[in-house]
């Protein structure tokens, strides 16, 4: 009997690497695995074995019924793979049905990146209107009427005493006077200077403002605070430095510059934001008590930081909203 | 302003101290450094040279072969001036420099046969005068070898500060020395003002009446005899050169030079054509007219300042002079002006008229009333040097109403609470009293060479603050905040340390922006560009989209009004892509859009409203014929389909409705809106052909818009998990054949009407019309949704409920059922 299933196996093994299509491979079916084929002959004959070798034997058969088996699905699969790949071909090279995705304006994710770092830090995020009273523009931020200090910033005027705001500072007023200390906020939003369309500078840009109020507030944290923004927006190694200045708004005052080194061309400092302490005068002016509290304002402008950061050199492409530069972000 | 470092040298000494660094130090103080010019770096390999033999050149007559010697090496030089001869002291350009007229770069050179390594210059080649006559010959004692910027005296560094508008008391050479000699601790050295007066007094000669002595607290004039005018002598023209100021006349130039010396404005009048030899000092009133120096009429105002004589205006007062009272080269006698002038008095004058000089830049950003007398005097003494002439004694000082100099306290607990940074007491005076502030109580103030003696610095022990008068030229300064800034500004910001002490918010995080944050990944998502557009419009365009705000002084007419609408900016982005053939375009704007309520100038937030709009815009393609397309354009469809989806997903699946108003907007047709309960969230359509054209777009374009606050405020309902559906749901389908003016809207109407809840979707999923159909007639096919949420339903139940939307619509809208 052992005999009998070896010569079997060895026969099925013959067959089987002569079959070479689906015909020959049904014969072999039905040949070996069929309901009277030789697997199940040999199985039926199990019950003439002797009672001592029927483990033995019946051991051997299921092998090799596993073998074959086995045998036949492995050849069977394969011819179905290669029926299918011959008759219905899959082009794999040809384009996928693309769909098109969106992006943001990229100032609004230049934006989004700032207020990412500051929101970190535990910022809120407000905003104000555009077009503001002379008092929330000039006037609360310690302006003196008919001073040179005006004219740093040229005003699109509507009427005596409105006019477009010409910088997120006003928003400052309007949230100090909802809300006391302590205050950590970030106010971006557009701005308007009346300047002539150019290369350099745009009628309207955008840009956001920082404020923090509190009892322990000092020129040394502002610094701190700021340092690290320009290390997580630019890179930890990038040079900066803090020159004084003067806003109105804050005294002491300055302005920050990073090390902006175009390729193959000349280093030089470029400014990116003003800041200082919160002018005594403008906590006074919002009810208060500027000798309790002390607070730092920082504002920076998003079309500047986002021209050096994908260099852009013409600031009015990003009005033009061309599509092949919209789709480039 | 222009900032020569020769001429700054003359108030303190910083010759050992490189440009670089006081450009860094000025720069970090506050004094922007924007440019530097040096001077000497045009001359770059141009030496003394020393000619020590001349021949004729072997080949031509004009030409001369010369032996030059830069003192360690001689050089063959060809040299076609006329006038070199041996033994003379010349400018030598070597090969390699660039001779500064013409920028040409010298190399080696064969001329006519013989090698000439460099080039002996004429005035001309140097760029400092037309004379081209023959090459300079310089003083036989000038050592060879040296720069030749050094031997002509070119090489001054001329710095280009940006000053802020609070610093008015930098604006001159001793005014930026002055932050200097603090900034390297180093002494200012003012000028001797010494001089011999005659016997006459000023006050003799002319008379000064001031009207006006709010506009102007104080006026000082002095009398200078029998002057001759004149050109200057050069160190006074090359000192006005240096900063970009063109030399007019002794007199005139000595005024100049005086305001850049020390930033007092300084008029010189032709005392004989002063009316009674008298000054009045009044505001114009009936005075209209005025023709100032620059031969312009004025319109004056009647509350502009004047310098009036006897008899008429003279001058603008801190403004211009008149052309009637100029210094000619006739003049002999002169009264020379130093005043204070109120500095928004001069403003509005300079603002009206138009006119921004010299003077009123500084008048109207406060000058030093501490410093006139002495400017009066400096310029006396000056006048006298080069145009000769006898000085007048004594000034006349009209100074009615005499000002205390402020005074203010400085705590140097409050500089560290400030600062986070303690700046040592000794160091806080040191900067203070180098800035001329001076400390009271501090018996150590006779000389600032004095005050500086160490024996000084242990002062103040137990004393946290102190007392400090302000010089009258800081119109800045007035409180101990101001202090604190000069103290840190000079200390330096670089070196307060960095603090990182990143707060813990013990409140609800706000973020005002994270709304329309999620508009714009919704519609990112849904393949739509952010675009933004200038909010400035055009009056005749802006007047077609709303009531618009115009601005008062606008850049252009193009740019005169502010948007009312998105659309037109929408439109105008379509027609530039159009342009470059950009046809399929899917865009969205957010942005404030601004309408005007009062009929009247905007004199509250209540004359005008400022609203946050969305605006979406569809035009062109949905798709380009591709391997799997077919060319398909855009149609209202997919506009409705956009926004369906981004109110889905924006509003949490929350039911909103669509109206069809019939009233028709101005610039939208096939209108429809969107609401929740009579809230209209916003609406959408297509845009007329009108409005297209305008902008000279040629083809569909499909918008939506939102007012995004409005969206802001409809709370979105609370997110509550619902369990899922664990009973099967039962479809039914079927299709009418219709009247072609039957909306599918009013057959689901219909069906609804006469359905129980158990029904909970309507799907239409085919429309079609054809010649078997009828005319007029089409085809609408519907799938309904059948579930209950605690029960599996029964066929009976679902048939009966069918039947019933069947009966309705056969009944309702005359509607034929296909296949029955």
């Amino acid at each position: 009997m052992l005999k009998k299933i070896g010569e079997t196996r060895k026969s099925f093994d013959e067959d089987l690497s002569k079959a070479n299509d689906f015909a020959t491979l049904e014969e072999l079916r039905i040949k070996y695995l069929g309901r009277k084929g030789l697997v199940s002959q040999l199985f039926d004959s199990l019950k003439d074995v002797p009672k001592e070798e029927k483990r033995i034997v019946g051991q051997a058969l299921n092998e090799l019924k596993m073998h074959t088996q086995s045998k036949f699905d492995e050849l069977k699969i394969k011819f179905d793979k290669e029926k299918v790949s011959s008759e219905s071909y899959i082009d794999l090279s040809l384009p996928g049905r693309t769909r098109e995705i969106g992006s943001k304006h990229i100032l609004i994710q230049t934006l989004d990146e700032i207020k990412e770092i500051f929101k970190g830090w535990g910022f809120s995020v407000y905003e104000g209107p555009e077009l503001e009273s002379d008092y929330y523009n000039f006037g609360a931020l310690n302006f003196p009427a008919d001073h040179p200090a005006r004219d740093m910033q040229d005003t699109f005027f509507v009427s005596e005493d409105f006019l477009l705001r010409t910088h997120t500072s006003p928003v400052q007023i309007r949230l100090m006077e909802q809300k006391k200390p302590p205050i950590r906020a970030l106010m971006p939003g557009k701005v308007f200077r009346n300047e002539a369309i150019s290369a350099k500078s745009y009628c309207l840009f955008h840009q956001v403002e920082g404020l923090v109020v509190d009892t322990d507030i000092t020129f040394a944290e502002l610094k701190g605070t700021l340092v690290a923004f320009v290390k997580q927006f630019y890179g930890k190694d990038v040079p900066y430095r803090f020159r004084a200045s003067f806003f109105p708004f804050t005294e002491p005052s300055a302005e920050m510059d990073v090390w902006w080194q175009p390729k193959g061309k000349e280093g030089r400092w470029l400014e990116i934001l003003g800041c200082g302490m919160v002018d005594p005068n403008v906590l006074t002016n919002v009810g208060i008590d500027s000798e309790k509290y002390v607070g730092y304002a920082f504002g920076m402008g998003i079309e500047r930081t986002a021209m050096r950061k994908y260099g852009i050199d013409d600031i009015r492409i990003l009005f033009d909203n061309d599509k092949r530069f919209l789709t480039q972000f | 302003m222009k900032i020569s470092l020769n001429w700054l040298n003359d108030y303190i000494d910083l010759k050992d101290i490189s440009v670089s660094e006081i450009v860094d130090k000025l720069t970090y103080a506050g004094l922007e450094v924007e440019e530097v010019l040096d001077q000497a770096k045009q001359f770059e390999k141009i030496v003394v040279g020393f000619v020590k033999e001349a021949k004729k050149h072997p080949n031509a007559d004009k030409l001369s072969v010369c032996t030059v010697s830069d003192g360690t090496q001689d050089y063959n030089v060809v040299c076609g001036a006329p006038n070199v001869a041996a033994g003379q002291k010349v400018a030598f350009a070597k090969v390699g420099a660039v001779i500064p007229n013409g920028e040409m770069k010298l190399e080696k050179a064969k001329i006519r046969g013989e090698v000439s390594f460099g080039m002996i210059c004429s005035e001309r080649e140097l760029g400092i005068s037309e004379n081209h006559e023959g090459i300079i010959v310089l003083n036989p004692s000038l050592k060879e070898g040296m720069p030749i910027s050094d031997a002509l005296e070119m090489n001054d560094v001329i710095l280009e500060v940006a000053i802020t508008p609070n610093r008015a008391d930098a604006l001159s050479h001793i005014g930026v020395a002055r932050d200097l000699s603090a900034l390297f601790d180093r002494d200012i050295k003012l000028p001797k003002v010494e001089f011999s007066e005659s016997k006459k007094k000023s006050e003799e000669l002319a008379t000064v009446e001031i009207i006006d002595a709010i506009n102007c607290p104080r006026y000082v004039g002095k009398v200078v005899s029998n002057v001759e005018i004149k050109e200057s002598p050069d160190w006074l023209k090359k000192r006005l050169k240096s900063i970009g100021l063109r030399p007019i006349n002794n007199v005139v130039d000595v005024t100049n030079f005086v305001l850049y010396e020390v930033g007092q404005p300084l008029h010189a009048f032709d005392l004989d054509n002063l009316n009674g030899k008298k000054i009045v000092v009044r505001q114009a009133g009936n005075d209209k007219k005025f023709t100032t120096l620059d031969s312009k009429e004025r319109e004056l105002d009647q509350k502009d300042l004047m310098i009036c004589d006897g008899a008429k205006p003279v001058a603008i007062a801190g403004v211009m002079g008149g052309e009637n009272s100029e210094v000619m080269s006739s003049t002999k006698n002169i009264l020379i002006e130093s005043a204070f002038f109120n500095p928004s008095s001069i403003r509005r004058t300079a603002k009206h008229l138009g006119l921004s000089t010299d003077a009123s830049f500084r008048f109207e950003r406060g000058t030093d009333l501490g410093i006139t007398k002495w400017a009066a005097r400096r310029a006396s003494q000056l006048i006298q040097e080069t145009a000769g002439g006898e000085i007048a004694s004594g000034e006349i000082d009209a100074y009615p109403n005499p000002v205390d100099k402020k005074k203010t306290s400085l705590r140097f607990s409050r500089i560290n609470k400030i600062l986070g940074y303690d700046i040592s007491a000794k160091e806080v005076k040191r900067i203070l009293i180098r800035l001329g502030f001076e400390i009271l109580g501090d018996d150590s103030q006779k000389t600032i060479q004095e005050k500086l003696l160490p024996r000084f610095d242990i002062g103040y022990k137990g004393k946290d603050f102190i007392d400090v008068v302000i010089p009258p030229s800081r119109h800045d300064i007035e409180r101990e905040i101001d202090l604190i800034e000069e103290v840190a500004r000079i200390y330096g910001y670089n070196k307060i340390p960095e603090i990182n002490k990143m707060g813990v918010t013990l409140e609800q995080k706000v973020d005002h922006s994270a709304f329309d944050g999620n508009v714009r990944n919704m519609l990112n998502s849904l393949g739509f560009y952010e675009i933004i557009t200038n909010s400035f419009l055009s009056e005749s365009i802006a007047e077609k989209f709303g009531k618009p705000i115009n601005v008062l002084n606008p850049q252009s007419s193009e740019l005169s009004h502010l948007r009312p609408s998105l659309l037109p900016g929408m439109l105008t982005t379509i027609s530039n892509n159009l342009k470059v053939n950009e046809h399929d375009l899917k865009l969205f704007e957010i942005g404030k859009v601004f309408e005007k309520i009062t009929e009247k100038n905007i004199s509250s937030f209540d004359d005008f409203r400022e609203s946050e709009c969305l605006l979406v815009c569809l035009t062109g393609n949905e798709l380009r014929t591709d391997w799997f397309a077919q060319d398909r354009v855009f149609d209202v469809y997919d506009l409705k389909g956009f926004v369906e989806s981004f109110l889905n997903k924006l509003m949490c699946n929350s039911a909103f409705t669509v109206s069809y108003p019939t009233a028709d907007d101005s610039h939208l047709e096939t209108i429809f809106n969107f609401l929740i309960g009579n809230q209209v969230l916003g609406y959408g359509g297509k845009v007329k052909k009108e409005a297209c054209m305008l902008f000279d777009v040629d083809q569909e374009v499909f918008v939506f818009e939102m007012d995004l606050a409005t969206l802001k405020q409809i709370a979105v309902p609370e997110r509550t998990f619902h369990d899922l559906l664990k009973y099967p749901k039962v479809y039914r389908d079927f299709a009418f054949v219709l009247d072609i003016s039957i909306d599918s809207h009013s057959i689901i109407e219909v069906i609804k009407s006469v359905s129980s809840n158990l029904l909970h979707n309507i799907k239409l999923f085919d429309i079609f019309q054809s010649e078997s159909l009828g005319k007029g007639k089409k085809s609408l096919a519907f799938q309904l949704e059948y579930y209950h949420e605690n029960r599996t339903l029964t066929e009976e139940e679902v048939d009966k409920e069918f039947r019933n939307a069947i009966k309705a619509v056969e009944q309702k809208l005359n509607g034929k059922l296909r296949g029955s």
